[in-house]
């Protein structure tokens, strides 16, 4: 089990009304799973992710990570579990502009204060590993989509994360661009890293090994 | 990770290249601008130290209370320099009587120069430590001998060695040339100094010195003293031991007011030599402390416009800031990280500034009278750098890494961010911050402005256009006044010569002693004494108000005193003329009064002056020329006069309104000084808010053109634009108008011949402010309002 959320409750006060954005949620990954999330729009797809990946609050519940309790972290100590166990790959890349390839994929293992020499050996097998050596030197305006979110997913995993989430990876890309991304996830999982997806699309769905359905905050089924 | 730091930074500064421009200027001008005040107080508080024995020389002041008033004056009595010598040997190291400096004829076989200095006592070569070039400290104790400057060496011997070498004083008193020593630095008490003769020669060759040795004549002050205390012995202390001595030496009759004798330590000499009522107030200093003000609030301003823009950009910034903390960057990461750009900023303007300073430092040098050099050869030159580059950039990349660095990912990331308007009122606050120092600013220097103008149209009391004035430095001039006068009008070159104790421009003696019918017996006066001749009034052109000028009609006009309209107050006369007064045992018979004569300080009241005829004590001559004639040929005939009479005297003139026009050398530099400070600090104040305009355009941009779609003129456009400057601006002028008030104010009140502070001035600098702050931000409210719309609403 990599991570356990139980009875989790997420809201917002709106004009003396109670809204929740994420209503009891139980949930439970294992290492190795793909899975995926899916559901209208404003049905707390994203925020699931986000809170799953410590970028977001929660105001009830719990929520275990590799055998620890998230809830009751201080900021720092949960900073530094998602630093090292979780990737983001975001549907618009956000990549830092001012960085050429080669620096966007490396700035992740700065922040974990990984050596020179390290760096250079874990970038260049990124690169390898990608197909983008030919591009490092660019910058992100260069590319296409589809080659920046390569790139994204590359600074994701340089790091070696247990889990990598992802906010509809593919939602600004063509269907062959699409399809490739979604495979090199599927190889990726197939390798042994976790994932979890938000996405809109059945077919990229599909490619999960099971799908978490939600409306309005609440899980309403799984399969 | 430093250097990923500095790469981004680079880039941030490449991408942005307007922002950066308006960045690193704003930032390089405040430096510069910093760095120029800090040289100029430097000097200012390195006065004087040049002198090996800087922390313990001192003259000696005397505080004299009279009619509840004190005054703090330097002339003292003979005696008391063998007194301090023989009584207080333990206080003092060196004791130093010495003349008053002036220029004196020096005279080498055909040669005479006047040249600036005066009479010692021996101890003063090892009291001031002069680097002697040739001969020793000793070169005084040689009696009839003369030290002179290095430059005064080389003006009557060349390149040769002076020692040795006789010259004349004053045409009549025959020395040796015991030592050369170096020019002094301009920034010494004694940088004038271009020769010094025994003290010894001094008291010998003048009757009136010789007297004061041989009588003791305590009660006859006109000499300098200087000192320098013992080891192990504190200013305080010596002082306090020598307070009385004067006193307990003073006739009975002279002992009523209170004489007090206080050190002046040397270091007090150029920044704090103003004393008010026995109790030092300050003096320069205060210009020292209101520049170092000034300076730091210039660069504040800079500061600012960088806070001001690194915040503004923060919409553009906080997408990274996002990615950075969703990658695992933490806080403090980030704060480091926009730490080590605003350092990178800084380190540019600070490399711009030195350049600036060294670029403009000899016009400022010459603005400020000053000959100042970066010290770019000493160590605190660097650690102050260092020092201002880092105080600098955390001072103005603080509040932004912070804003910066503590983004919500969740949000940014979202991209429903609109980072700008957060900070938005603290932006304002920052506006209106540099607003209200830049209208303090200006207000102060309209103020100086007006000062200056309002005490340069005092009437003057005398008409001062042809008028020149000539020392009487040597004896050749005894008894040649009648024929000169009347060779000098003949030859048409002058319409009147006259001779006169004090100069035009100054009050050479004072004195007390005057009794009338009617005067109070406690009342203890002092007035200024001057001695003229006949034809005083007329070659000055003084404006007569009550009776008559000196006539030769009248003999009785010996003992006749003219006074001004300040004595005839002072001594409340009902109906002066007429009157007669007793002085010296003499009586005297007012013949006349006339308008005060403004010879002293254009800021303080006239004073209390008599004028009494006596040739035999006068020291200047004054010359009318003939407004018909040409000033060149007028002054070609004088000279040719002058030569024929005096021929062993250099002609030396000087045109009194020039003179006069040095009084106002102090507040002139205040005045260019302080005109400068307020253009940069406005101008720095400009470039923030044109950035800062230029991103509130950018940021309204889908606004604008959804307001031109429905019709705005681009009238409407601008003023919708220009309106939320303008009311900082107002806000600015508000807060600004009591600030300056205040300090115009009590700046106002040094002077006792001052200005009104007018309702006026503060509506010229708010609407300069107003019109400054229209003309930076309507270009670029002007260039969103001409865009076209369809531009702006598509790229959403």
């Amino acid at each position: 089990m990599i991570l356990q959320l139980k009875d989790l409750f997420k809201w917002v006060n709106s004009g003396g009304q109670r809204i929740f954005l994420l209503n009891d949620i139980d949930f439970t990954v294992n290492e190795g799973e793909f899975i995926s999330i899916m559901g209208p729009s404003g049905s707390g797809k994203t925020t699931l992710l986000n809170v799953i990946g410590m970028l977001d609050n929660f105001n009830e519940g719990e929520y275990t990570f590799l055998e620890e309790s998230v809830h009751t972290l201080k900021e720092k100590h949960r900073a530094k579990l998602y630093k090292e166990y979780i990737g983001f790959v975001f549907q618009s890349y956000h990549l830092i502009d001012e960085l050429t390839v080669y620096e966007n994929i490396e700035t992740p293992l700065l922040y974990k204060n990984y050596k020179s020499s390290e760096r250079k050996a874990m970038v260049a097998d990124m690169l390898d590993r990608f197909n983008i050596v030919g591009k490092k030197e660019l910058f992100p305006s260069q590319l296409s989509g589809g080659q920046q979110q390569l790139v994204g997913i590359a600074r994701a995993l340089v790091s070696n994360p247990k889990l990598i989430l992802a906010d509809e990876p593919t939602g600004n890309l063509n269907s062959t661009q699409s399809e490739e991304i979604m495979e090199l996830f599927k190889t990726l999982n197939r390798q042994g890293v976790t994932i979890i997806q938000v996405t809109h699309s059945e077919s990229n769905a599909a490619y999960g090994s099971r799908t978490l359905h939600l409306k309005d905050g609440v899980i309403v089924n799984t399969h | 990770m430093i250097q990923n730091y500095f790469k981004i930074a680079w880039r941030n500064l490449i991408r942005n290249k307007g922002y950066s421009v308006i960045n690193i200027a704003g930032l390089a001008v405040g430096v510069a601008v910093v760095l120029l005040i800090g040289l100029w107080i430097c000097d200012e508080v390195s006065y004087n130290k040049s002198h090996e024995n800087y922390d313990t020389i001192a003259r000696v002041l005397k505080h004299v209370t009279e009619n509840g008033k004190t005054r703090t004056g330097k002339p003292m009595p003979y005696p008391l320099g063998s007194e301090l010598r023989a009584k207080y040997s333990d206080d003092f190291k060196h004791v130093v009587m010495s003349s008053f400096h002036t220029g004196n004829v020096l005279s080498k076989d055909n040669n005479y120069v006047s040249k600036y200095g005066g009479f010692m006592e021996p101890d003063a070569l090892q009291m001031l430590s002069l680097k002697m070039i040739h001969g020793d400290w000793d070169g005084l104790k040689v009696p009839n001998s003369i030290v002179i400057s290095q430059s005064t060496a080389r003006t009557f011997f060349g390149d040769k060695n002076p020692i040795d070498e006789r010259m004349q004083i004053g045409n009549t008193l025959d020395v040796v040339v015991t030592g050369v020593f170096e020019d002094l630095p301009y920034n010494s008490e004694f940088h004038a100094l271009e020769f010094i003769a025994p003290w010894q020669l001094y008291t010998i060759s003048y009757p009136w010195v010789k007297e004061a040795r041989d009588k003791n004549l305590w009660d006859y002050s006109a000499y300098k003293l200087y000192v320098q205390i013992a080891d192990g012995k504190t200013m305080a202390s010596v002082s306090e031991n020598i307070k009385k001595v004067i006193y307990n030496h003073l006739p009975e009759y002279s002992k009523k007011g209170k004489h007090e004798l206080v050190l002046d330590p040397m270091k007090d000499w150029h920044l704090r030599s103003e004393w008010k009522n026995g109790v030092r107030t300050g003096g320069f200093i205060q210009y020292v402390w209101l520049f170092g003000i000034i300076g730091v609030l210039v660069l504040v301003l800079a500061c600012v416009n960088f806070m001001n823009l690194s915040t503004a950009q923060s919409e553009k910034r906080a997408k990274e800031v996002g990615v950075r903390k969703s990658i695992g960057s933490t806080k403090k990461q980030l704060v480091s990280q926009f730490l080590s750009e605003s350092f990178l900023v800084v380190l540019l303007a600070y490399f711009i500034a030195v350049i600036v300073v060294v670029v403009t430092l000899p016009a400022f040098n010459a603005l400020a009278e000053k000959q100042m050099t970066v010290p770019f050869y000493t160590i605190s030159f660097y650690i102050v750098s260092v020092g201002c580059i880092v105080a600098t950039s955390l001072m103005a990349g603080s509040y932004p890494a912070f804003y910066l660095a503590s983004f919500r990912p969740v949000k940014v990331l979202k991209g429903a961010f609109k980072a700008g308007r957060s900070a938005t009122s603290f932006r304002k606050a920052l506006v209106v911050m540099q607003f209200t120092i830049s209208v303090m600013l200006v207000i102060g220097a309209i103020s100086v402005e007006k000062q200056i103008g309002h005490s340069k149209n005092r009437p003057l009391g005398y008409q001062n256009n042809g008028l020149i004035m000539i020392s009487k430095d040597t004896e050749d001039y005894q008894g040649k006044y009648n024929v000169m006068r009347s060779e000098l009008i003949n030859s048409g070159a002058v319409i009147e010569m006259a001779e006169s104790s004090s100069p035009l421009t100054d009050v050479w003696s004072t004195g007390g002693g005057f009794n009338w019918e009617g005067k109070d017996p406690n009342f203890r006066m002092n007035m200024s004494l001057v001695s003229v001749s006949h034809d005083y009034g007329k070659t000055i052109g003084w404006n007569l108000v009550k009776g008559r000028d000196f006539s030769r009609a009248f003999s009785t006009d010996s003992t006749a005193f003219v006074l001004n309209e300040a004595a005839v107050d002072y001594m409340g006369l009902k109906d002066p003329v007429g009157k007669t007064i007793r002085w010296k045992g003499k009586k005297h018979k007012v013949i006349g009064v006339v308008k005060d004569l403004l010879v002293e300080s254009p800021f303080e009241p006239t004073r209390q002056a008599v004028y009494l005829m006596d040739y035999k004590n006068t020291n200047w001559i004054e010359l009318k020329l003939n407004p018909e004639r040409s000033v060149s040929k007028s002054l070609a005939a004088v000279k040719s006069a002058f030569a024929k009479h005096v021929p062993n005297v250099p002609f030396d003139y000087k045109f009194v309104d020039e003179v006069f026009a040095k009084k106002f050398v102090a507040i002139e530099r205040i005045r260019k000084l302080s005109n400068l400070f307020a253009f940069f600090a406005i101008f720095i104040s400009c470039l923030g808010l044109f950035g800062l305009a230029a991103f509130m355009a950018e940021q309204r941009e889908k606004e604008i053109g959804v307001r031109k779609v429905v019709g705005a003129s681009v009238f409407n456009l601008w003023k919708l634009l220009s309106k939320d400057f303008v009311k900082l601006v107002v806000l600015a002028i508000v807060i600004a108008t009591p600030l300056a008030y205040y300090g115009v104010n009590s700046w106002l009140n040094n002077y006792t011949y001052r200005t009104q502070i007018s309702w006026w001035i503060f509506v010229v600098a708010g609407m300069g402010a107003i019109a400054i702050t229209l003309l930076t931000v309507s270009f670029q409210a002007l260039k969103a309002a001409v865009a076209n719309p369809i531009k702006s609403l598509r790229t959403e």
